[in-house]
């Protein structure tokens, strides 16, 4: 049974539906990214693969998400946090209010599932040190920058120990090395836990997805490799190139390029790349 | 038109952040303050459009210090457009919100309504016009704030992390109006984490640490010290770091890099069959 499935799924804030037809499956342990330009739907469908959507008043036009086989209003709440989380684009929306400090914060969700506090005190620690939080534990979380905030809210999540993490565009606010920091947590987490990513642009996606969809219109038009996806030209006029592959590209439109060789993705790939493209003239 | 001299700052009862900061930027300049999170770039800018009074030095807007006008007079001559579009939009309509500065200058409503017309279509959102801001999609608030900036014919224009939460086609419909600013002499000045945005947007780069200077200069020449880019924790542009790691000349752009490569691989090529 796939872990997360989405079944023709058509939702709606007004007329306009925000996402029409998707049908998607997730399996355990995959690394998914999904892509699209702004006003595409990926934060409504990042919603509905967490189990925000449905509630009482917002319920599908048409088709249904289902986990682990139950649709989420099947699902007992402190059940479903433990099991997936939601890291939204904008970290100050998703402060508990409710905590004056950083580690409260952490510690909100995990209180929450009534955890022994010997185990609230050992994921909250581990989560202040896994997102370089430690030096600000007893500030308060609305006085933190934009990146901190976003640190926070990403620790708050970890510290549910989720089987799924979606993230919404989650290093938006971070500089490169905060940036940087995230890839490699994200990097660090067990294998078996499915990681969900929604972006505008492939720079992140690239680092840790090997399955990417490219959402149009709240349709999925495209699913595949990184290759397959990113290169087609509907994703490359709505979501541009990585800065490393676009290089590759233009010597490739300029004739240049093998057209055996692959696109590179990173930059290490394109200057090994571009090497062996020269070698090979020589 | 922006000068700021010896320019110091503190906190109330903390320690002292900048000291000695000065540098200009000129009519028609744009200027990139880049750094990590928490490195001073937000204070500085608070600092340059008058929202905080220096506690050492002065800063120069179009030959008036900050010190000697209130906000709203500075406003007349600089426009800001802040991180969150959130915390500057208040009125329930568009087009009322980007007609609430020019109507602030004194112009008559139907002067205002053209200014506010304008600038809307400039960021393309003509169609949402009686849309509530809060009713759009993030990237369509932040064109909301740089509208009702735009409308206000500002000479000097301050933007914090304009590209935050921008697509690839609204990057470039922002750069395209960047572009626009500067032609018609307007000083840019924006924070941004992007170092590719930052080497096809800026003239000059301003890097801070720590509440400090850590270097200024052309992006290429910055994008080239290696221990001000490691302190300040910045990338660099990827054509930069291609381009370097191959031994060609160092550029920025990814156009530049290919056309560099090509002509390399010609001449070798070339070479390789003389006298054909």
């Amino acid at each position: 049974m796939a872990l997360i499935e989405v079944t023709d799924l058509t939702f709606a804030y007004g007329a306009q539906p925000a996402i029409d037809s998707v049908t998607l499956t997730i399996e355990a342990g995959e690394r998914v990214a999904i892509l699209g330009a702004n006003g595409s739907g990926k934060t409504t469908l990042a919603h509905w693969l967490a189990g925000w959507l449905p509630t009482q008043e917002s319920e599908a036009t048409r088709g249904k998400v289902t986990c682990r086989g139950r649709a989420w209003q099947d699902w007992p709440l402190a059940e479903r946090a433990s099991f997936v989380q939601y890291v939204g684009q904008i970290p100050s929306q998703q402060l508990s209010g409710q905590a004056f400090t950083v580690r409260d914060e952490i510690a909100f969700g995990p209180e929450n599932l009534a955890l022994p506090e010997i185990e609230v005190r050992k994921r909250t620690a581990e989560c202040l040190a896994a997102c370089g939080l430690e030096k600000l534990a007893a500030r308060d979380p609305f006085t933190l920058s934009g990146g901190e905030q976003q640190r926070l809210v990403l620790a708050a999540a970890l510290a549910m120990r989720p089987q799924v993490i979606v993230l919404d565009e989650p290093v938006t606010n971070l500089d490169p090395a905060g940036c940087g920091d995230v890839l490699q947590l994200l990097a660090s987490l067990p294998a078996s836990t499915t990681v969900v990513l929604l972006d505008s642009f492939p720079r992140v996606a690239v680092e840790i997805a090997e399955r990417f969809l490219f959402l149009h219109n709240g349709r999925v038009s495209l699913d595949g490799t990184a290759a397959e996806v990113l290169l087609h030209p509907d994703a490359i006029a709505s979501l541009g190139l990585p800065s490393a592959a676009e290089a590759a590209w233009l010597a490739r439109e300029s004739g240049a390029w093998n057209p055996a060789a692959p696109i590179p993705f990173s930059i290490e790939a394109a200057i090994a790349a571009f090497q062996q493209v020269e070698n090979a003239a020589r | 038109m922006l000068r700021v001299e010896e320019l110091g700052f503190a906190y109330p009862e903390a320690a002292p952040l900048f000291s000695g900061v000065s540098f200009e930027v000129g009519a028609g300049e744009s200027v990139a303050l880049a750094g990590r999170n928490g490195a001073g770039k937000s204070t500085l800018f608070r600092l340059l459009n008058g929202l905080l009074t220096p506690s050492l030095g002065r800063v120069f807007v179009n030959g008036v210090n900050t010190r000697d006008v209130p906000v709203h007079v500075l406003a007349r001559t600089m426009g800001t457009v802040f991180q969150s579009p959130e915390q500057q939009i208040f009125e329930a309509r568009v087009s009322d919100e980007v007609a609430f500065g020019p109507r602030h200058l004194g112009l008559s409503r139907t002067e205002a309504s053209r200014r506010a017309a304008e600038a809307i279509e400039r960021v393309g959102l003509t169609q949402y016009s009686s849309a509530h801001p809060m009713d759009l999609d993030r990237a369509a608030r932040r064109f909301v704030a740089i509208a009702s900036v735009l409308s206000m014919k500002p000479r000097v224009l301050l933007l914090d992390e304009p590209q935050l939460g921008l697509d690839f086609r609204a990057t470039q419909r922002l750069e395209k109006i960047l572009a626009d600013e500067k032609a018609g002499g307007v000083t840019l000045v924006f924070v941004s984490h992007d170092m590719d945005f930052v080497a096809r947007n800026a003239d000059r780069v301003l890097v801070l640490g720590d509440f400090r200077l850590l270097a200024m200069g052309s992006p290429i020449s910055v994008f080239s010290d290696a221990t001000a880019l490691q302190t300040a924790g910045l990338e660099i542009p990827a054509a930069l770091a291609i381009s370097t790691a191959l031994g060609l000349p160092a550029v920025l752009r990814s156009r530049d890099l290919v056309a560099a490569w090509i002509t390399r691989l010609q001449k070798k090529t070339s070479e390789m069959s003389p006298g054909s």
